[in-house]
C-alpha cells in the first residue's frame, strides 16, 4: 500500500527533467527529497500533485492508477518555494478557498479555520491582504491553506528557501511540531538544506540530475551515502571527496597527504579509490600537514575553511567563531577512523567508518531515533 | 492530466474557430473568387484561370498606386518616428504640466481617423481653410493643397504624421520609461554629454522597441485608404490613389469582383513579403548584437 | 547650454501641442458659425470674426435642413462597438488564457503558430475583408444590419484582445493557477476564481484597445451598411460630400472624438503605472 512510482520520465520541451524513476512511498509519515537546484524536485512534486504531464511510467495509490486523477480531485495540498496567496483575497478568505471549493457548510468552516489560524498564528492577521504581511507570514498563509482541508498528501517545495536565516529557524521547528506525528497523510518535503532533512527524520530520497540517486532512512543515508553524490548532497557544506591511492599499508591523498590506514579500511585492497571525509572530521591541528587558506566563512556558530590541497579543494569546520587571515597556512590533520572510500570510477561506496551520532552532540539533544 | 484535454479545447477553440470563420475562409473564398470572372454583369464563381491575374501585371493604374502607397507609407513613418522619439525625448524626464502634455500628445492617435480627415478637408480648403489663410499672411500666395498632386501628396503624409506621431511617442515613451538607470548613471559618471549618452546609450537599449513601432506603424501604413478617401478621393486625377483604395474602386465601385479579388491576392502577397523583409533589415541593422 | 536646451524643450513642446489642438480649435469654433462666417473665407474667433450661433449643435438632435441628426448613428456605433468589444474581449481572454497556460499541439502546429494566427489578423488589409464579408454577409442576409457588423468588428478586435491578454497572463505566475487546482478548482474555476480577479489591469488595457479600435472603424462600416444602420464615422462622412455644412460636420465630428478624449486620459493613467509597456512587447 501507498504510493508507487514506476519507471516515471518526465521530458519537458525535449529536455529530460525526471528519468526512469521508481520510488514506493507510504500512505503517512514524513519523506524528504533532496537534492540540489534543478535536480527534478520540483517536477517530482508536480507529478504527485497532478500538476505536471508525464511522458511515460505509471503512478499508483494504494495500487489505483492516480494519473487519471486530475489535481482539483486529488486531495493534495502544496507550499511553493515563493509565497503563492490570492491576491485579491483577504487572509480569511484564502484560508477557507479550498474550504469553500469543497462546499463545507458555515460552522465546518469557522472551526477549521479557527483551528489552522491558531496553529499557525494568524488569528490577528485574517482581515488583512497577503501583500501586507512579511514573507514569513505569508508563507504560513500558504501553508494555512494547504493544511486547512482533508489531504492524503502534503507538498512542500523547499517552503524556507526565500525566507531570512531566522525565520527559517524558527519554522523549522514548528514544521517538525506539525508533522512529527502525520498518520493520517503523507508530508513529502523537498529541500537543498541536509539540516531540514534531519530535523524533519522520516525517509529521504536523494535526486540528482533527474533519478533517484538514494533511498532510505535518513541516519541511514547519512551515514552510508550511496555514492559520492548522496554523500555530497546531504552533507553541508558538502562532504570532501579527494582522489587517492593505498599502497603500502598507507594511504596517499591528493599526492601529498599520508595517513596511515585506519582500522575500518584495513581489509581494502591496495589501489585507487575515492575518499570522502566530512569538513567536521578534519581538524585543525598543530603538528599536522599544512595548506594555504583559499577562504574562510563563518557560517552560524562555526567557521568554515577553505584549503588548497595541492590543487583540490578542502574543506574544514570548526566549532566557534575563529578568524583566520586572508592569506596563509593551517596546520589541520584527517580523523581517519572517519574516512568512507568510493570506488574511483563510479563513486559507488565501498567501506564507511563506524556508525557515531547523526549530528554529534546538537544532534542528541535533538532527540535521536 | 487527462482530465485537461476538455478544458483546452474549452478555452482556444471557441475564438479559433470564430475567427476561422470569419478571416480564413473568406481569404480561401477571395484566392478562389480571383480566378472567376465575376462583374456586375454576370456575377457567379465561373472558372477563367489566371485571366485576371495576367490583366493585373499590365495594369499600370495597380503598380503606381502601389509604389504611391510605399512613398507615402515610408515617409509618413519615418518622420512619425523622429517626432515620435523627439517628443518621447522632451517629456521623459521631469516637465512642467508632465501629465496634460503626455494626454494632449496622445489624443490624435484616439481619434477617428476619417472624422478628423473631415475636419482636415476643410482646413486645406484652397479658399476657405485656415491653411491658406496662414500660408497668405506669411506671404506664401494660394497653394493649391488638394488640387494639385504634389501638395495633396502632403497633406495625406501630413495629416497621417499628426495622427499616428502619438502611437509611436507612446511605444517609445514607455520603452525610455522601462529603461534600466544604471547605464546613464554610468555615462554620467564617464562624463558623456547629452548627445553622446543619446548615441551610445538611449537608442542601442531603444533599437528593438524601435525595430516594433517601426514594423507596427509599417503595416497600419500599409492599409491607408480612409484618409485619402475623404480627404482627395485618390485626386487630383489617380495621384493620391493607394493599392487599397484602387482595389477598392474596381471591387466595390465598379464591382469588377473577380479583378479585385486577384488585385487583392496579389497585394496581400506583396505586403508580407516586403514587410517580411523589412522587418528583418530593420533587425538587423538596428539592434546590433549584444545591444 | 543648459537654458538654450530648456528654451528649445519649451517651444518645440509648444509647437507640437499648437499642432495637436489646432484641427479641434478650428472644428471647434466652426461648430458656431453659420454659411457667413464660413463663405466669406477663415474666420476664427466669435463675436469678433463672425456672429455666433448654436444652430449645428441644435441640429444634431433633430433634423433641420443641412443638419446631421446623430443621435440614431451614435447610438448604432455604441451598440456595435461596445457589443464586438465585449464579445472579443470574452472569447480572446480566454483564448489567450489557453495559450498561455496549456501546450497545444496539432501535427506541426503548436503554441506560438496558434498565437500568432490570432495576432497576424491584424496584417490583414480591410480592404482584402471587405470584398468576401460583402459578398457572405449578402448571402446571409446581414449586409446593412447591427449583427452583421458586430460580426464583422469581433474578427477585427478578436487579435487585440488575444494580443494584449497573452502577453499579460504570461507575466502571472503559473503557481498561482496550480495552487488554485490543487485547492480543488477545475482549470475553469482557476481561471474564473483567481486569474480574472487579478487580470484587471490587462482586461482594462485590452477593452481600451478593442473600443477604440472599433469606434475609429470606417471601411467597413461604410462599405456593408448602406442607410439603416448607419454608424457615426459613415454618418459624418456622407456629409463631406454633399454641399458643406461645415458648422453641422464640425459639431457631430466633435460628438464622435469626446469620447475617445476621456479614453486618451485613461491611457495615460495606466501609462504612468507601467502596465503599457507590459502590453506593447
Amino acid at each position: 500500500m501507498g504510493y508507487a512510482i514506476q519507471s516515471l520520465n518526465v521530458h519537458i520541451n525535449d529536455e529530460p527533467h525526471l528519468i526512469d524513476i521508481n520510488l514506493e512511498l507510504p500512505n503517512s509519515g514524513v519523506v524528504t527529497i533532496i537534492g540540489r537546484t534543478l535536480a527534478g524536485k520540483t517536477t517530482l512534486l508536480k507529478v504527485l500533485a497532478g500538476l505536471q504531464e508525464v511522458s511515460s511510467g505509471a503512478l499508483m495509490k494504494n495500487k489505483k492508477d492516480l494519473l487519471n486523477v486530475p489535481a482539483w480531485e486529488r486531495r493534495v495540498g502544496m507550499v511553493y518555494q515563493q509565497f503563492v496567496n490570492y491576491p485579491h483575497l483577504s487572509v480569511r478568505e484564502n484560508i477557507v478557498f479550498p474550504l469553500r471549493r469543497a462546499k463545507l457548510n458555515a460552522t465546518a468552516i469557522k472551526e477549521k479555520l479557527d483551528y489552522v489560524s491558531e496553529l499557525l498564528g494568524l488569528e490577528e492577521y485574517l482581515e488583512r491582504n497577503p501583500s501586507e504581511l512579511s514573507g514569513g507570514q505569508q508563507q504560513r498563509v500558504a501553508l494555512a491553506r494547504s493544511l486547512v482541508k482533508d489531504t492524503d498528501l502534503l507538498l512542500l517545495d523547499e517552503p524556507l528557501v526565500n525566507l531570512d536565516y531566522k525565520l527559517r529557524e524558527q519554522l523549522r521547528e514548528e514544521f517538525r511540531r506539525l508533522f512529527k506525528d502525520s498518520t493520517d497523510r503523507l508530508v513529502v518535503y523537498a529541500t537543498t538544506e541536509p539540516a531540514e532533512a534531519m530535523i524533519l527524520q522520516g525517509q529521504v530520497v536523494v535526486l540528482h540530475e533527474g533519478r533517484v540517486v538514494q533511498v532510505g532512512e535518513c541516519s541511514d543515508v547519512f551515514h552510508f551515502p550511496a555514492t559520492t553524490i548522496s554523500a555530497q548532497v546531504f552533507n553541508d557544506p558538502p562532504m570532501n571527496l579527494v582522489d587517492g591511492e593505498i599502497a603500502d599499508g598507507r594511504i596517499c591523498i591528493a599526492e601529498s597527504l599520508h595517513v596511515d590506514l585506519p582500522e575500518h579500511l584495513g581489509k581494502l585492497k591496495p589501489g585507487k579509490y575515492t575518499f570522502g571525509i566530512r569538513a567536521m572530521d578534519v581538524v585543525l591541528e598543530r603538528d599536522g600537514a599544512n595548506a594555504p587558506i583559499i577562504l574562510s566563512e563563518v557560517n552560524g556558530s562555526s567557521t568554515i575553511v577553505h584549503l588548497d590541497l595541492s590543487g583540490r579543494s578542502l574543506v574544514l569546520e570548526t566549532e566557534g567563531v575563529h578568524h583566520f587571515g586572508e592569506t596563509g597556512d593551517v596546520h589541520f590533520s584527517l580523523d581517519a577512523s572517519r574516512l568512507y572510500v568510493f570506488s574511483d570510477v563510479e563513486g559507488e561506496l565501498v567501506v564507511a567508518p563506524p556508525r557515531k551520532s547523526v549530528l554529534g552532540e546538537k544532534g542528541k539533544q535533538n532527540g535521536q531515533n | 492530466m487527462q482530465g485537461l484535454t476538455r478544458y483546452k479545447l474549452i478555452f482556444l477553440l471557441p475564438g479559433l474557430l470564430i475567427l476561422l470563420g470569419i478571416i480564413l475562409f473568406p481569404l480561401i473564398f477571395t484566392v478562389r473568387v480571383s480566378f472567376s470572372g465575376w462583374d456586375a454583369i454576370r456575377p457567379g464563381l465561373d472558372w477563367i484561370g489566371g485571366t485576371n491575374y495576367g490583366r493585373l501585371f499590365a495594369d499600370g493604374r495597380f503598380w503606381q498606386s502601389l509604389s504611391r502607397l510605399g512613398a507615402i507609407a515610408f515617409t509618413s513613418v519615418v518622420l512619425e518616428y523622429l517626432l515620435g522619439f523627439g517628443l518621447a525625448l522632451l517629456v521623459w524626464r521631469q516637465v512642467k504640466f508632465r501629465r496634460i502634455t503626455r494626454v494632449l500628445f496622445l489624443i490624435p492617435m484616439m481619434t477617428t481617423p476619417v472624422v478628423m480627415a473631415v475636419i482636415w478637408r476643410t482646413i486645406f480648403h484652397e479658399s476657405l481653410g485656415p491653411a491658406n489663410d496662414l500660408a497668405g499672411m506669411l506671404g506664401l500666395g494660394t497653394i493649391p493643397w488638394l488640387t494639385h498632386s504634389a501638395w495633396a501628396t502632403v497633406v495625406v503624409i501630413l495629416v497621417d504624421v499628426w495622427q499616428w506621431t502619438p502611437f509611436m511617442f507612446l511605444l517609445l515613451l514607455a520603452g525610455l520609461l522601462s529603461l534600466p538607470k544604471e547605464p546613464f548613471l554610468a555615462a554620467a559618471i564617464d562624463g558623456a554629454g547629452p548627445i553622446r549618452t543619446f548615441f551610445n546609450v538611449t537608442f542601442p537599449a531603444m533599437a528593438p522597441i524601435s525595430v516594433g513601432a517601426l514594423i507596427i506603424r509599417l503595416i497600419e501604413a500599409s492599409k491607408i485608404m480612409e484618409t485619402v478617401y475623404v480627404i482627395t478621393s485618390g485626386g487630383p486625377g489617380t495621384s493620391t490613389e493607394t493599392s487599397s483604395y484602387y482595389i477598392f474602386i474596381r471591387g466595390l465601385r465598379d464591382f469588377q469582383i473577380g479583378y479585385a479579388a486577384a488585385l487583392s491576392v496579389t497585394y496581400l502577397v506583396i505586403m508580407i513579403v516586403l514587410l517580411t523583409i523589412i522587418a528583418k533589415i530593420l533587425t538587423k541593422t538596428l539592434v546590433k548584437p549584444g545591444a | 547650454m543648459l537654458n538654450f536646451f530648456k528654451i528649445f524643450k519649451v517651444i518645440a513642446i509648444v509647437l507640437w501641442s499648437a499642432f495637436v489642438v489646432a484641427p479641434f480649435l478650428w472644428a471647434l469654433t466652426t461648430s458656431f458659425k453659420t454659411a457667413n462666417g464660413v463663405m466669406g473665407g477663415a474666420t476664427y474667433l466669435p463675436w469678433v470674426d463672425y456672429e455666433p450661433s448654436l444652430a449645428a449643435w441644435k441640429g444634431l438632435f433633430g433634423s433641420g435642413a443641412g443638419s446631421i441628426d446623430v443621435v440614431g448613428p451614435f447610438t448604432n456605433s455604441l451598440i456595435v462597438t461596445l457589443s464586438a468589444s465585449a464579445i472579443s474581449l470574452a472569447l480572446g481572454t480566454l483564448a489567450a488564457y489557453g495559450l498561455s497556460r496549456f501546450r497545444y499541439k496539432v501535427g506541426p502546429i503548436s503554441n506560438t503558430d496558434l498565437t500568432f494566427f490570432f495576432i497576424s489578423q491584424r496584417i490583414m488589409p480591410p480592404v482584402v475583408l471587405a470584398i468576401p464579408f460583402f459578398l457572405m454577409l449578402g448571402y446571409f442576409g446581414l449586409l446593412d444590419t447591427i449583427f452583421g457588423l458586430i460580426i464583422v468588428y469581433v474578427a477585427l478586435l478578436l487579435p487585440i484582445a488575444v494580443w494584449v491578454m497573452v502577453d499579460f497572463f504570461n507575466n502571472i505566475p503559473r503557481e498561482l493557477d496550480e495552487t488554485a487546482m490543487i485547492d480543488g478548482c477545475t482549470p475553469f474555476e482557476a481561471f474564473w476564481r483567481v486569474i480574472l480577479p487579478n487580470s484587471l489591469p490587462g482586461l482594462v488595457v485590452a477593452g481600451i484597445f478593442c473600443v477604440v479600435f472599433g469606434w475609429n472603424d470606417f471601411f467597413f462600416a461604410f462599405t456593408l451598411t448602406f442607410t439603416n444602420t448607419q454608424l457615426l464615422p459613415v454618418a459624418i462622412v456622407s456629409l463631406n460630400s454633399s454641399v458643406t455644412p461645415w458648422w453641422s460636420l464640425s459639431a457631430s465630428a466633435l460628438i464622435s472624438v469626446a469620447p475617445l478624449i476621456i479614453v486618451a486620459f485613461l491611457v495615460e493613467r495606466y501609462l504612468e503605472k507601467g502596465k503599457i509597456s507590459v502590453a506593447s512587447k
